[in-house]
């Protein structure tokens, strides 16, 4: 086999590997974080690590109302965010470089969404169903801020490459990058609602609909979606680091390694905080204020297309 | 307007129907009138007056008078006094004009005596059980005099399911409860939603009723009553005992001694401060912003602390005997307490500026759960729940008992009638109630704790006793009996009222506002269904059926 495919390969296990054990770790912190802005002492740091074992380690239930879809969903939604994964650089360069491009993790992303909204129908409790209507209208207006912003670091480089998308490609126009800088904007004001922390959390909202489409998940299957959401995080600040602050990911190993990590540590600290401080929205009220945001993403995109 | 003159009123209005009347003191005021007039007295007290509706109670007299008894309880808050429409209903013709359709807060209580009586409410709206459980056999109704208290139905029929009206057209049903993250308690709301807008909603409640009332006249004494009283609520449960002892001193005409009224009023504001804390992060907890909810709950704490160094337990206190209070409040503890509330009152000031600076709680609480003055009015809503609304009422000022006649403090009102008017109204009333307790200290003289009292209270005597709790006012209504126990007692708790209210605050809503709609109450459903919760959790694992439950609980109790 050729060596630069095994090193693919590796590469995109070592990302995979990589996140699934430090998900957990950020997870923690951010509880701790939490605990401690509201005065408590807080779970140990390495809980949820605890949390997702013992959850594995339980009977698997299977209550909804087509367990094979139920089953089906939860795999794919943790298989398709580490797929994602395997293509974003994680401090060091893209790993499964050529093996994707921007379109693919668009999908990807999605596709992970897509699989939280059959978990939920699967399950088939009014309050799933109700989760899911929510989650669907977020999808319909947040996904297209993901997917410009994509666009635009495409139209500025005219590559749907990764590696230069991911490589502050938004910022590479011939005069001051106005759209990127937007757009950096933009990200940063809903980056909270990409990874579903309060005050988006709307679609789970646990004291009006009960978790919503994973109100019938238990044992090794909510593991597995809880872990995905850990994944989540990680994956999208990655994005994010990629997309918007990639710099600093050229140093000799250890410090580009370090910095990546120390990017993320101040991004996870980010959605803590403001889930901290922050009570939830009403959905009317999450869509109008995505839908303000898509209105200056798309004005960003217009910008772009003029070179700007 | 004095008692006298408003009896002077309804005189002169209808004449022979009123047969005979009394008012033990200027607060009170019992008319007994004839049944057939009793709607269109109901009618002129509640529209013509504006009274506030209060309750609707039965009781079974058959053994002292031959008849059934129903009193229908209105406040004159102004004149500062309460109203008692007295009828009797002939024990072979069990059945009373409704007045549900006039006054649409009595909608609960005339079912209550009818699922408790037998008295059946003639022309109501919707007469469906509220009280007994779906399964319990026609004709038997519980507060009768003649059921035994420990009586179990033996044609008890399991399968016999409560039927709800029809879905809407384009509705959906979203079941709420009776279990759900944000009950405490199980109570079901069955919500019909359209798209994530609540259209209407139909409750069903009252399932763990423990029939505390019926042990109170057949097992209890009257010195055992505040104790299980205070078993009513987990969290306003002073205030039930409270109410129940000065109900009975009301009907007896005695008055605990000044030091006592001044520790019950003191406890009664540690109460409320707890309470109200306990709610401000409760609220915040609804609405996702868990970080208030912790920082309100931290403050609380101290005051349980403090609850406990002056009665021995964080909550049920075990305050309150027929004639005055079992706990003193030591010098040492004075000092404390002012400590205490220095704090408190520092803490609290920063967490008030950040709820009411805060937009994005604004955001959700605004125009949210709207109950407008009239239909506080209508539905008899109480406590900060009308005061959000403007309706300037509180037992404290309006009723005055123990020692809030000698105090000085302000009445909170709010314009907004909604979710935000009710966050704002409680977080003030914080201030109130520590200015309250401290004014206590001030005044508080030393002096008997106890009423020395030697002979027998008098039988047949009413008491009626409000009192406001941190939910609204809380009305308890008593008739002195043989046997050192009183013939009836009704509690009604300020959630029986402000949870009929809920169905109109939550309709055309969406689905998402009504935890907070439902929160922004304060519901305490234990004191509406009048039980205790008990929480067992066994390390087991296995499923009981509902008959293996039934069995084992019956085994348990022999």
């Amino acid at each position: 086999m050729d060596s630069n495919i095994i090193q693919l390969i590796l590469g995109g296990l070592a990302n995979v590997f990589i996140v699934l054990l430090v998900a957990p770790f950020f997870q923690g912190v951010l509880r701790k974080v939490t605990a401690r802005v509201q005065s408590r002492q807080g779970p140990p740091i390495w809980q949820p690590y605890y949390d997702t074992f013992k959850l594995l380690g339980k009977e698997d239930i299977e209550s909804g109302e087509a367990p094979v879809m139920q089953r089906f969903s939860t795999y794919l939604s943790l298989a398709s965010i580490l797929t994602v994964a395997c293509l974003v650089p994680m401090g060091f360069r893209t790993p499964m470089n050529g093996a994707g491009d921007a379109i693919l993790v668009i999908y990807l992303l999605t596709l992970s969404g897509i699989c939280m909204l059959l978990a939920g129908l699967a399950a088939g409790s009014t309050y799933s169903l109700v989760g899911i209507s929510r989650e669907m209208m977020t999808m319909l207006t947040l996904e297209p801020l993901f997917a410009i912003t994509i666009v635009i670091a495409a139209v500025h480089t005219q590559s749907f490459r990764l590696d230069t998308i991911l490589n502050g490609a938004i910022y590479q126009t011939a005069g001051f990058p106005v759209s990127g800088i937007i757009m950096l904007g933009v990200m940063l004001l809903s980056f909270q609602a990409f990874v579903a922390r309060v005050p988006f959390d709307i679609s789970e909202a646990e004291t009006e609909i009960m978790e919503g489409p994973l109100i019938e998940y238990s044992g090794p299957k909510l593991a597995i979606f809880k872990y995905a959401q850990m994944v989540k995080l990680i994956v999208f600040s990655a994005l994010f680091i990629g997309i918007f602050v990639p710099w600093g990911a050229d140093l000799v190993f250890p410090f580009g390694w370090l910095i990546f990590w120390v990017k993320v540590t101040v991004l996870v600290l980010m959605v803590t905080v403001l889930a901290a401080t922050h009570a939830r929205y009403r959905i009317d009220q999450a869509i109008r204020y995505f839908a303000a945001l898509l209105v200056v993403g798309i004005v960003a995109l217009i910008l772009a297309s003029n070179g700007l | 307007m004095d008692a006298r003159e408003r009896l002077n009123q309804l005189k002169e209005k209808f004449g022979p129907a009123i047969l005979r009347s009394d008012f033990p003191n200027d607060s009170r005021l019992y008319v007994y009138v004839e049944a057939q007039s009793l709607k269109a007295i109901c009618r002129y007290i509640f529209r013509d007056l504006d009274a506030r509706y209060i309750i609707s109670i039965g009781a079974d007299d058959r053994p002292y008078s031959g008849d059934f008894m129903v009193f229908h309880d209105f406040a004159f808050d102004k004149d500062k006094i309460i109203l008692s429409i007295i009828t009797q209903i002939p024990a072979d013709n069990p059945k009373v004009d409704s007045i549900s359709d006039i006054i649409p807060g009595a909608n609960w209580a005339e079912r209550e005596i009818m699922d408790m009586f037998g008295i059946e409410p003639v022309g109501h709206p919707y007469p469906k059980r509220l009280v007994l459980p779906d399964g319990w056999p026609d004709g038997l109704h519980p507060l009768r005099k003649d059921m035994d208290w420990n009586h179990v139905p033996k044609d008890y029929d399991e399968n016999r399911e409560f039927k709800f009206g029809e879905t809407p057209p384009g509705c959906t049903v979203v079941p709420f409860g009776p279990f759900h993250p944000t009950l405490d308690e199980p109570e079901h709301f069955r919500l019909y939603v359209e798209g994530e807008m609540v259209r209407g909603c139909e409750y069903r409640g009252f399932m763990v009723h423990r029939g505390i009332e019926k042990l109170a006249e057949t097992v209890l004494s009257y010195n055992d009553i505040p104790m299980m009283a205070e078993r009513i609520c987990g969290i306003c449960g002073c205030v039930h005992s409270v109410a129940y002892v000065q109900a009975v001193e009301y009907a007896a005409a005695i008055k605990a001694p000044p030091r006592a009224e001044y520790i019950r009023t003191i406890m009664l504001e540690i109460e409320r401060l707890h309470s109200h804390l306990l709610w401000v992060g409760l609220a915040c907890h609804l609405v996702g912003f868990d970080t208030l909810f912790m920082q309100s709950w931290r403050i609380r704490e101290p005051i349980m602390w403090m609850a406990e160094k002056i009665t021995g337990n964080r909550k049920t206190y075990g305050l309150c005997l027929v004639g005055g209070v079992r706990w003193d409040i030591t010098p040492e503890l004075r000092g404390e307490l002012r400590q205490l509330l220095d704090k408190l009152e520092s803490e609290w000031i920063p967490v008030v500026g950040a709820v009411i600076k805060d937009n994005n709680i604004q955001k959700r609480t605004r125009d949210v759960g709207v109950a407008d003055k009239q239909y506080c009015k209508e539905m008899g809503l109480v406590g900060p729940v009308a005061r959000a609304a403007g309706v300037d009422i509180d037992c404290r000022r309006d009723h005055p008992y123990a020692a809030y006649d000698r105090v000085d403090f302000d009445v909170i009102t709010h314009d907004t009638s909604d979710v935000w008017g009710r966050v704002v109204v409680r977080a003030k009333e914080v201030f109130e109630a520590i200015r309250i307790i401290r004014q206590c200290l001030d005044k508080m003289e030393p002096g008997p704790l106890m009423l020395d009292i030697p002979e027998e209270l008098p039988v047949g005597r009413i008491g009626i006793s409000s009192i406001e709790a941190p939910r609204g006012e809380s009305h308890h209504f008593v008739i002195t009996g043989e046997n050192n126990k009183p013939r009836r007692w009704r509690v009604r708790a300020p959630t029986y009222q402000n949870l009929q209210g809920v169905p109109g605050m939550i309709k055309d809503q969406m689905i998402a506002d009504m935890t907070i709609s439902l929160g922004s109450i304060d519901p305490c459903f234990s004191c509406t269904d009048r039980m205790e919760t008990i929480d067992i959790r066994s390390g087991e694992t296995k499923v009981w059926s509902h008959e293996e439950l039934v069995s084992l609980t019956k085994k348990s109790l022999k």
